[in-house]
């Protein structure tokens, strides 16, 4: 199938192969009583932890509409009562950033700013100890395959919330851009750059992942009723 | 209505209690009888103006007095109703690629307990995705077993006084069960400190150990905790139920969340009916809010604290508490314990004090399912398990902010976190007024549960961990 012509509108120049991810969650050395701790455990820690707290966390809680955006600022929020910190922490957008060494420096440069403009709150205890968590994440293909866009509806109404999340959130730091592999596809292989856009554009803070799921086959549905 | 009325209408209902047993008769031979009023004696409960058969099943619920056959287990195909097929698949699909590796999965006993409890549920599980898993136990005289419930107190903070000839005993049964079993398979999974010992075995096996704590460990006894430590370390991988449990290792230490069974009787769904008749035979009024706190009668569980809580809601909201649990009978502690419940709830006809035996899951389930509000104020706790079952029930909880509540409660939004008696009844009394909110809570605490602390995503974890400890998968590193 992958060498149908893109001639048809709907049928793709190769198919797309949905996958899942499967996550365990390992328990790092690093803690941090205080935000002078965090801090210095962030700068530390290792790569998967920042992904652990970032990105993973969104899909752990995915069901949450509004009011979760990384542990890091839940924390900051919940265990130091920081309100600033926990406001300019929630404001990252994980979707800007390809790489994990960019999104620590921005959650170290955050952290020390608010700490040089508040210093009594870097060794201010807080109720409840952060500990630092990495992600070990697998992939685990699933049977769905696209090869058209109707195929491609069918299995996004398929799969499982874990495959929508690692290929609509997790996607940017394997592929390095700030984009997902459900565009990605639409793009490259059926010439579909504007519906691509649409789907890139969808707000993951504000909906949870099924209403990313939903907001994602509106967009490819409205394009099969277009012909 | 006078005392002297209650007392006539209670004798009165007593003697239509053939009838009752009667009609619960057709229940298929599952007696429900009235059960002995809780602290062994009748409470005295000042007038009101409930219905008389409400009061007299408060001062005599119905409880049932044999344990009931149990059920079948439910079968992997069972729970897609629940997760949904592409979850069910992912599950098989990471079990597939384990077909015929070996499991022997250790603890220290077969029945009662919470380890017996998972492992009753985990293993047959296991073995229908044909990844052939075996259960043994291992076996120690009385000795042994003083000396294994010693370290677990010790673990947990306790004073003890760690000898050499309690270190023999514990190295010396660990070393006859060794001795005894074969170690032929390619993964071993051994529960808790009591066979801890058996990874001496490790050098002659060829397959990959795991040693999965229960326990806190956050806060051991240095002594007791210094002469397990070399043992746990000689493991590949350690398993905790919550960061705040573990120690420092030279070994991963992986976090597995305790989980509940969506199908087994404490959690899985009822018909509204049998709930209506759960609340009848106690004499819950379902016509009003209703608190619950469902745990054994223990201080930790701070059900003093809940009353004094539901005392200062009660002036602005007219609710009932439901004070449901086991240990008072059995534990000497406990009695003593339910008796300073009775004391504080005094002659308030609208606390309801359930002090109900081992077998009561559905009970407990129509009970939860009943509730307005889940609370579980405690003090000190595990895992807490309870505030499990109630996210399940897709109820709003409001806990105690200790052990490993904080994992499962995210504040305000699965669920509330509290520190006293007077934030209890502030959290109790915004939600009782702020129905939508709480209903939010009890949809997103549901999700959580589902995405972290049911049987299927531990079931989930144990694949994938395998197949990481095998070689079999390597998890991806992130950009």
């Amino acid at each position: 199938m992958a060498t149908q012509s893109a001639a048809h509108p709907h049928w793709a120049r190769a198919p797309f192969y949905f996958n899942s991810a499967a996550h365990l969650l390992r328990i790092s050395r690093e803690k941090a009583g205080n935000l002078e701790e965090l801090l210095e455990a962030i700068r530390t820690c290792s790569d998967t932890c920042i992904f652990q707290h970032t990105f993973q966390t969104l899909e752990e809680h995915h069901f949450i509409r509004e009011g979760f955006s990384n542990d890091f600022s839940h924390w900051a929020f919940s265990s130091c009562n920081e309100v600033e910190l926990a406001e300019r922490l929630a404001a990252i957008d994980v979707r800007e950033f390809t790489s994990i060494a960019d999104l620590r420096e921005r959650l170290v440069d955050i952290l020390e700013d608010y700490l040089k403009k508040n210093s009594r709150a870097a060794s201010r205890p807080a109720m409840e100890p952060f500990y630092m968590m990495a992600a070990e994440l697998v992939v685990v293909p699933t049977p769905y395959v696209a090869r058209n866009l109707e195929e491609f509806a069918d299995g996004l109404r398929k799969v499982s919330i874990h495959g929508i999340y690692y290929h609509f959130i997790d996607a940017r730091l394997r592929i390095k851009l700030n984009n997902n592999d459900f565009s990605v596809w639409l793009e490259k292989e059926l010439d579909m750059g504007a519906a691509a856009d649409r789907l890139n554009r969808i707000d993951i803070y504000t909906s949870t992942l099924e209403g990313v799921r939903r907001n994602i086959l509106r967009t490819i549905e409205s394009e099969i009723a277009r012909g | 209505m006078t005392e002297k009325e209650q007392k006539k209408i209670s004798a009165a209902t007593r003697e239509g209690k053939q009838q009752d047993g009667a009609a619960s008769g057709d229940d298929k031979g599952v007696v429900a009888e009235p059960g002995a009023p809780p602290g062994g004696r009748e409470r005295r409960l000042r007038q009101t103006t409930l219905p008389p058969h409400f009061v007299e099943r408060r001062k005599r619920p119905r409880i049932q007095t044999q344990q009931p056959p149990p059920p079948a287990p439910p079968r992997m195909e069972d729970y897609a109703a629940i997760i949904g097929l592409p979850e069910l698949d992912e599950i098989r699909f990471l079990a597939r690629h384990l077909q015929h590796k070996t499991v022997k999965m250790v603890n220290s006993t077969a029945v009662g307990g919470g380890v017996a409890e998972i492992l009753n549920r985990l293993v047959p599980l296991m073995n229908e995705l044909e990844v052939p898993t075996k259960w043994e136990v291992i076996t120690g005289g009385n000795d042994f077993y003083e000396v294994t419930k010693g370290f677990h107190n010790a673990l947990h903070g306790g004073e003890y006084n760690l000898t050499e000839q309690i270190q023999d005993i514990f190295n010396s049964y660990n070393e006859q069960n060794r001795q005894r079993m074969e170690f032929a398979e390619d993964l071993f999974v051994i529960h808790d400190p009591q066979p801890v010992g058996l990874v001496r075995s490790k050098a002659d096996t060829r397959g990959r150990w795991i040693w999965r704590c229960h326990i806190d460990l956050s806060n051991p006894h240095p002594g007791v905790w210094g002469f397990l430590k070399p043992m746990v370390e000689q493991y590949d991988a350690t398993i905790f139920s919550s960061p705040a449990f573990t120690r420092q290792l030279s070994v991963p230490q992986y976090l597995f969340y305790p989980s509940i069974d969506p199908l087994s009787e404490k959690n899985k769904e009822l018909e509204e009916s049998y709930v209506d008749k759960v609340c009848d035979d106690f004499g819950i009024d379902r016509s009003r809010p209703i608190l619950t706190q469902i745990s054994r009668f223990d201080r930790l569980k701070d059900p003093v604290g809940v009353i004094a809580a539901y005392k200062l809601v009660k002036k602005y909201v007219d609710c009932q508490l439901v004070l449901a649990g086991g240990g008072a009978t059995d534990d000497p502690e406990g009695a003593v314990v339910l008796q300073e419940v009775m004391e504080a709830a005094g002659d308030d006809p609208d606390v309801i004090i359930l002090n109900l035996p081992p077998w009561s899951a559905l009970e407990i389930n129509a009970l939860q399912r009943a509730s307005t509000i889940i609370i579980q104020k405690s003090l000190k706790e595990g895992f807490g398990l309870t505030v499990t079952e109630g996210l399940w029930k897709e109820k709003p909880v409001v806990a105690g902010a200790v052990g490993g509540i904080p994992n499962q409660i995210i504040h305000k939004l699965t669920g509330v976190l509290v520190h006293s008696v007077e934030g209890c009844a502030y959290q109790v009394r915004y939600l009782l007024t702020h129905p939508e909110f709480a209903n939010q809570l009890g949809k997103n605490g549901r999700e959580h549960a589902k995405e972290n602390f049911l049987i299927t995503v531990n079931l989930k974890r144990w694949l994938l961990l395998f197949q990481i400890l095998l070689g079999m998968a390597r998890p991806s590193k992130p950009g």
